[in-house]
Parts: structure tokens; sequence; C-alpha cells
């Protein structure tokens, strides 16, 4: 595994390097600055992680459907749902009691979302892959338009700067702490959401509400005959994923992604990426913390690589041909893994 | 073969259409048919009568090219036939209808025929081809209407259409009365049986059901454990002797274990005398009705089992059995009926009502609702009484694996200690599990569906004594079975299903092979 992943890697790597040369950039500078951009320049690795919380984030919540066999691919709408709520409370006020508030209504909206994909699988029949992914395309609208009228989220304020269409900006004391270390800032976030991803693992494996979900997800018979019904199960699960999702909008909010301010395209595929996550940690969710750091350097080592002249768009190539180096070897195992099950099973 | 055939009217032939000579075909060590020799007649309705397993099917497989024999020949007309897959089979002129239907339920009666053609859908033809055949087979069905509205018996008449419209020389009908009510089996059979008659043209009716064979046939052959046992016209013979003649069997295994010492009725005996009096039921279906996908399953059934007693509830397999099993493991809802516990009622269908009010389950099929096969022995041990290893909703694996290696202790499970993945135990051992962890909750009402299919003599027997001691512990069980022996060696009274409902109860005293034989077989006594 670790050899396959560092021969991906190394393809991918190479590959950028000759994009890079070929449209017109220094190919040398390309690794150091993914390198420099993530980790190593000053103040770097506090915002790595202060990215990766998110990431983390939105993982869990499709871990947690993927147990019980529910494909839950519609976080990057429940985030913006849940970003959008948050704001529309927080910049209405100010101090601690409002932020925490605004932080609980953007995990509630982000769960009342994805439970409308739970209400059409279980009462209508409709896939929930389908449901929430389209759902996604009417978060993006909904958000938009919620962004055209003062009453609902856009500025109030005369001044708006640009006249571009965003929300207010967060008042200084009702922003999210961060943790000075090192001459790192690290958003409080990022404790927070490891301690969720430690309580997800304990509510998956320890817990008697895990197993039944464990139940529902391998033999959805047996559950209902020993009294857990698939439908609670089911809307609890989205509903969790839902709640995360929202959450990693709210903390991305008021932990300053966007200037404090709810941008069009303030998600900037983090509920996407997240998904990745889960993808790559095989659902495992202490493997996701990891992986979800490993993405965030990506995502701070590329936008460093284009502060150093590379166009922004050969930039998003390198990133996504990085992520796809990381999305392969798993790939490749479970591809074999099903040639091998196949062959035994022709041999019998 | 006798010389003397009446086949009712037209076409006496003395030339078989079909022969079978010496077909053979084992599955390991089962032979699925033993050295089948058959002819069948033109002109002739030839009925193929046998128990579940008895080979009916699979000699039929091997005629329309599903099942390729171990050795035996087939030939049509007196020529050696070399049939290697369905289309050379078709091609012959084998054309078979299934027992269950192979219909699509949001196309019309004329594209469901013309399914599978090669050539273009030609709506003006096919819709006067579907008139054709209706008229000539008294086969009529309406071509434009869509298969989801129709009833079974307009389906069941679709499926032969489809099937006569590539003009076979031989139709086998697999049980195809299995899904019709009675009045929609007796409009079946009359046309079809002129024109066959006429034409020239063989049926094989495969089927279980004596009636429907007495009433439709003109000869009868009986399979028992892939043999022929015997071969009668179907006028010179009569149901009792049918009944024998299906169901009744050289010494088994069972009657063995009995006359070697493993006595049940020494066992049974005494504890009846005390059930059968003054006991009152524990477990009560009244009224029970189902139907899926339109077809009634169960009807009206009603059932009371005693504490302390075992009632075997016999009868061919596909006759509501499932369906009864599944909605005793709250899998399914009941249209109209009660089933109460101790009096109280209990809703079904409902997740875990069921098991809650007292019902435990050894399923028909331990792999769709018994066990999850992913998941470790003790929490497979474990799965309806989680809460009682919890402490505030936090799994105490100490106490899971301790009450876990205990009952692997107990029922002698062969396994790699509580943390083995149940997948990695064999079926035996499986079944084991299934049974452990259905007593531990010490139920009020076992229900055991063929629960030792499959398995080998010792688990047979370890599972035989379990259910007679569970029965003397004062637990009623409900023992569904299609094995007749299992049925006979271990049950108290016994109960016939048919059709979805029960058509007869017999003390164990009173049962024969033969009564329950024409009970099975849809006839009342």
């Amino acid at each position: 595994m670790v050899c396959l992943y560092t021969l991906f890697i190394g393809i991918a790597l190479i590959a950028s390097a000759v994009l890079v040369w070929a449209t017109g950039g220094d190919w040398r500078a390309v690794l150091p600055a993914l390198i420099n951009g993530s980790i190593a320049k000053p103040g770097r690795w506090g915002q790595t992680l202060t990215e990766a919380a998110p990431l983390l984030l939105v993982a869990l919540g499709a871990i947690v459907a993927t147990r019980m066999n529910l494909v839950n691919i519609g976080q990057e709408g429940q985030l913006l749902i849940g970003a959008a709520s948050a704001a529309m409370i927080a910049t209405r006020g100010s101090g601690i009691f409002i932020l925490i508030f605004s932080i609980l209504i953007g995990a509630l909206g982000g769960a009342i979302w994805s439970s409308v994909a739970a209400v059409l699988k279980y009462w209508r029949k409709v896939p929930e892959v389908v449901s929430t992914l389209l759902m996604v395309f009417i978060a993006t609208q909904l958000t938009g338009f919620l962004l055209t009228k003062k009453s609902l989220l856009l500025d109030r304020s005369a001044d708006r700067p640009n006249k571009t269409q965003t929300s207010g900006q967060l008042a200084a004391n009702t922003r999210l702490p961060y943790i000075h270390i090192f001459g790192n800032d690290i958003s409080i976030a990022v404790p927070i959401s490891v301690c969720i991803a430690l309580i997800v693992v304990f509510l998956l494996n320890r817990t008697i509400w895990g197993f039944k979900l464990d139940m529902v997800g391998m033999n959805a018979r047996v559950a209902q005959r020993f009294g857990v019904s698939e439908r609670s199960a089911g809307i609890i699960a989205l509903a969790i994923g839902g709640a995360l999702a929202g959450l990693a909008g709210s903390f991305m909010f008021t932990s300053g992604t966007a200037n404090y301010r709810y941008t069009p395209g303030f998600a900037n595929n983090v509920g996407w990426e997240g998904l990745l996550v889960a993808l790559v940690s095989r659902n495992q969710p202490l493997v996701a913390v990891v992986i979800a750091l490993v993405f965030a350097g990506l995502r701070t080592g590329s936008s460093f690589l284009a502060s150093t002249g590379i166009q922004r768009e050969i930039v998003d190539v390198v990133r996504a041909l990085l992520v796809l180096a990381l999305l392969l070897p798993p790939a490749y195992v479970f591809l074999r893994g099903n040639l091998h099950r196949d062959k035994n099973r022709g041999g019998k | 073969m006798s010389e003397v055939r009446t086949s009712g009217t037209g076409a006496q032939a003395s030339v078989p259409l079909v022969e079978l000579t010496n077909i053979s075909k084992r599955y390991g060590d089962i032979a699925a048919c033993d050295n089948v020799t058959l002819s069948m007649y033109p002109g002739q309705i030839h009925g193929i009568l046998g128990e579940n397993g008895a080979g009916k099917s699979t000699l039929m497989k091997v005629l329309i090219g599903l099942v390729k024999p171990d050795a035996g020949a087939i030939s049509m007309n007196g020529v050696v036939q070399n049939i290697t897959n369905p289309q050379s089979a078709a091609r012959i002129g084998f054309g078979m209808v299934h027992q269950h239907f192979s219909l699509v339920e949001e196309l019309t009666v004329w594209e469901n025929v013309l399914l599978g053609e090669e050539l273009k859908f030609d709506r003006a033809r096919a819709r006067v081809l579907v008139g054709e055949i209706g008229e000539r087979f008294g086969l009529t069905v309406n071509p434009d209407a869509r298969i989801r509205d129709l009833t079974a018996g307009l389906r069941q008449r679709v499926e032969l259409i489809k099937c006569l419209r590539h003009d076979p020389r031989v139709v086998i009908l697999d049980e195809p009365t299995s899904v019709l009510t009675p009045a929609e089996s007796e409009q079946l059979f009359p046309t079809l049986r002129e024109k066959v008659a006429i034409e020239g043209r063989c049926v094989a009716l495969v089927s279980h059901k004596l009636a429907e064979v007495l009433h439709a046939t003109d000869v009868i052959t009986i399979m028992r454990q892939g043999r022929v046992i015997e071969h009668h016209e179907t006028h010179q013979t009569d149901a009792p002797s049918l009944a024998r003649a299906m169901v009744g069997r050289e010494v088994s295994l069972r009657s063995q274990h009995a006359v070697l010492g493993a006595s049940f009725v020494s066992q049974s005996a005494p504890s009846e005398s005390t059930s059968t009096t003054d006991a009152t039921d524990v477990l009560q279906i009244a009224d029970a009705c189902v139907s899926l996908g339109g077809v009634s399953k169960l009807k009206n059934l009603n059932l009371g089992v005693r504490a302390g007693e075992i009632l075997g509830l016999a009868g061919v397999e596909g006759n509501g059995q499932r369906e009864l099993g599944d909605v005793l493991s709250s899998l399914l809802t009941l249209d109209s009926g009660l089933i109460s516990i101790d009096g109280t009622i209990v809703r079904t269908g409902k997740p875990g009502s069921m098991s809650r009010a007292g019902i435990a389950v050894i399923p028909e099929d331990r792999h769709d609702s018994g066990v999850v096969l992913t998941m470790s022995v003790a929490a497979n041990l474990a799965l309806q009484r989680m809460v009682d290893f919890s402490h505030n909703g936090v799994i105490d694996e100490v106490l899971l694996f301790e009450s876990a290696q205990q009952l692997i202790d107990e029922f002698e499970i062969r396994c790699d200690g509580p943390n083995a993945p149940l997948h990695s135990l064999s079926g035996g051992n499986q079944q084991r599990v299934v049974l452990a962890r259905e007593l531990s909750a010490k139920p009020k009402v076992l229900v055991a569906a063929q629960p030792t299919r499959g398995l080998d003599v010792g688990a047979i027997e370890f599972m035989s004594d379990r259910l007679e001691r569970a029965a003397a512990s004062g637990i009623a069980i409900l023992l569904i079975s299609s094995d007749l022996d299992e049925i006979l060696h271990l049950s108290h009274r016994i109960s016939v299903i048919s059709s979805g409902t029960i058509v007869g109860t017999l003390s164990r005293q009173e049962a024969t092979m033969e009564q329950l034989g024409l009970l099975m077989g849809g006839l009342a006594l």
C-alpha cells in the first residue's frame, strides 16, 4: 500500500512538473511550493489544520451513513445551507452566545436539508444517492437567492465593497477563537472536530446505537426481526451526516474562510473533497483524521503554488492529479480483491 | 408401457413422441435423477407427480436444456437429440412454462409475448397472434392489457401463449396451478387438453397436486428420490394409492434411529398426554390473510400451538409456509386476521414486535433473516438481547463474550472463539448459533422452519434433540417442515397447510403417510 501511494504520487508529481514546464512555468518550483505552502513556511501548518477540520467533519458524516449502506453525497449543499443559516443568525447580533447559537443553527440547517432526502427515500422510495446529489444544486440556488435580499442574508451596510453580493461581516467578538501556538493560528474548530471524530468512533463501535446501525447495514431483515427499524435508523444516519456538514459550514464561516462573510461559492468544494477523504480512509474515522490533513495540505499547498506565479487553472490541475494519486491505490486494492474473489468462486 | 391407452379424444399413437432413456444427474452425493426412463406419447397429457426434491424439476430442466445430464439420451420421434442449451431445446420443440411468472409487469400482454424476439416489434402482427393463439387454445386475453392489472389466472394464460407461439411439440407445465385459484385452474385444462390431442402435441404436467393430476392427465408417472417409482393410466388409479406412492419411503434415516433406541415414542408420549388435554394455546393465529403481488399466500389460516407441544406443520413447499414464517418474524404485515400470544394481540410487521412478544424463530433461510454473516459469533448470539450486555447504551464486551462462550460450550458450536466472524462457521454450526440465540431469549413460542435442511446426520440429531427438550421445558413449538419424516418423528400433533390454509389437523397417533399425502395434495379427508 505504501509502495502504491509513493508510486502514484511520484507519477502525479512528474506529470505536474511536465505540465507546468509545458505551460511556461518553473517546474522546479512545484514540489517546494507545495511543501512550503502546506507545512514548511511560518504559519502554514496552522492554516492546513484549520482547513482540515471541515473536511474531516464532512467525511465523518459520510462514514456514518455508509455504515448502514446509505450513500449521502450531498454534503456540499448541506454545508452551504449550514453556513448560510449560521450567517443569517450570526450577522444579526454579536457575542459568544450568538456565536454558539449560530453554529448550532448551522448544524440544524444541514440536518434538516439532508433529512428531506431521508423523507423522500422512506416515504416515496427516491434513492438517497440521487436526492442528496440533486439537492446540492437546489442549495446553491437557494443560498444564492438569500444573498439577493437585504432582509435575508445580503449585507445591509451601505458601503458594501464593490457592490458584490455577500453577507455582512461577522462582528469581531462573534468570531471563532484561534489558538496561537509556535507562530501558527489554529482555529478552535480543529480540536472540536477531532473530538467529534473520537465520539463517532465510540458511538459506532462501542454502543448499542452503532450496533443497530451495523445490523441494518449488514442485514436489514435481521434488524427488522429484532426491533430495529430501517427507517428511523436511516433518518438519523442521514440527519447526522447533514448536521456534520452544516457544522463544517458554520465553522468555516465563523473562522473566517471568506473573510467572515458568506459569499457565492462559499463551499469551495469542501463538501466534495470531504467525500474523497471518507473514500480514501475507507470509512475509518480515525484514518479520516489523517487523510483530511493530507487533503487540507493539498489545498493550502496549491494556493501557495498559485502565488508563485503559476496560472490558477494549472494549479487546479496539479491538485486534481495529486488527489487522483491518493484515490487510485484504494481503488486498485478494491478491484484486485474483487478479481480474486471472482476467481475463487469460478474455481469452486 | 402397456399397449392399451385411452387418451380421451383423437390421435391414438403407439409411437412415443419423446423418449428419455436412463437419464441420470448427480449433484455431489445426491442423485437428482437416477436412471430415469420415460416415454411420452403424442396427444397425451402426462402427469409427473412427486414431492419436493423428487427430481421432477431437474428432469424437466434436462429436457429444455437448462441442465446437462451426466448420462442418458433423449430422443424425439425416434431420433436421438443433442440438447446443449435452451435454444437448441426450443428448436427441437420443447417449450416450458415455469412455475414462477417471468413477465414484465409494466408492459402489455403483446409486448410480453414478443419479448426475447430477435425480429422487429410489430404491434399489429403481435396483437393478431395473441388473439389467434388465445382462441385456438381457449386462452383468451386482451392483448393490450398491462400485466400488472391482470389476475394470476390471466398472467398464467399469457405465459402459456408465450410458450405456445413457438409451436412446441412438447409443452412442459411446471406446477401451473400453484398460483391459481381453484376456479382458475379448472378453466385452464379442458380446451388445452382437447387441442393437444387433436394436434398431436404432448404436455408434461409437473405437479404435486393429486386432484389436478387426476383431473387433467391421461397417464401419471410418480417420482421419488430421483427415481421413477410407478407408472399408471390415470383412469386406473386413485388418490390414496398415488399419495402412498408419492410419500411412502424405504426404511429412512429417522426410523432407523427410532429402531436403534433413540426412540421418540417413549419420550414424547407422556408429554403429549399432558399437553393435549388441558393446555390452552400459547400462540394463536386467527383468520390470517396475506397476499403478495396480487397472489394470495395465506387464506384465513387458523392455527393454535399449546405450551409444551410440538405442532408439525406439514405441506409441500410454496403453500404459504415462508409467508407464515415471515409474519411470525415481524417481517410481513397481515392483510387481515390476528396473532396473539397468551391472549395478547401482537402487531404484525412492526419491527421487533414478534420477538418482544416472545416468539423465537429459526428461519427457513438463516442467511436471509437468521444471522449477520459479517458480524462476530458473539454479536450474532446476542442480536436481540444486546441491551442485556450494556450499561447506559454502551456495550460491555466482557459480559458479551462471557455469555457467548457459555452458549458456544452449551450448544457445542465449533468456532475460533466468540470473536470469529460468523461466515467462517460451517452451515451446521451457523444453525446452532441461531438455535442458541433464539432459545437464550427464553421464548414462549419457537417457530422452527425447515430446521434441519441441508444439515448432516449429527447436526440433525442435535437439532431434533434440542427441539424436544425445548418442548419439554414448556415452550410451544411450531415445526414448519416439508420433510414428512421429520414431522412424524418430532410432532405431537400435525397440521397440513395447502394453498395458504390449514386443510387438516391430526394427532400423531391418527396420522398416516397416506392421510398426510392426501392432505398435502390438497384433498380433504
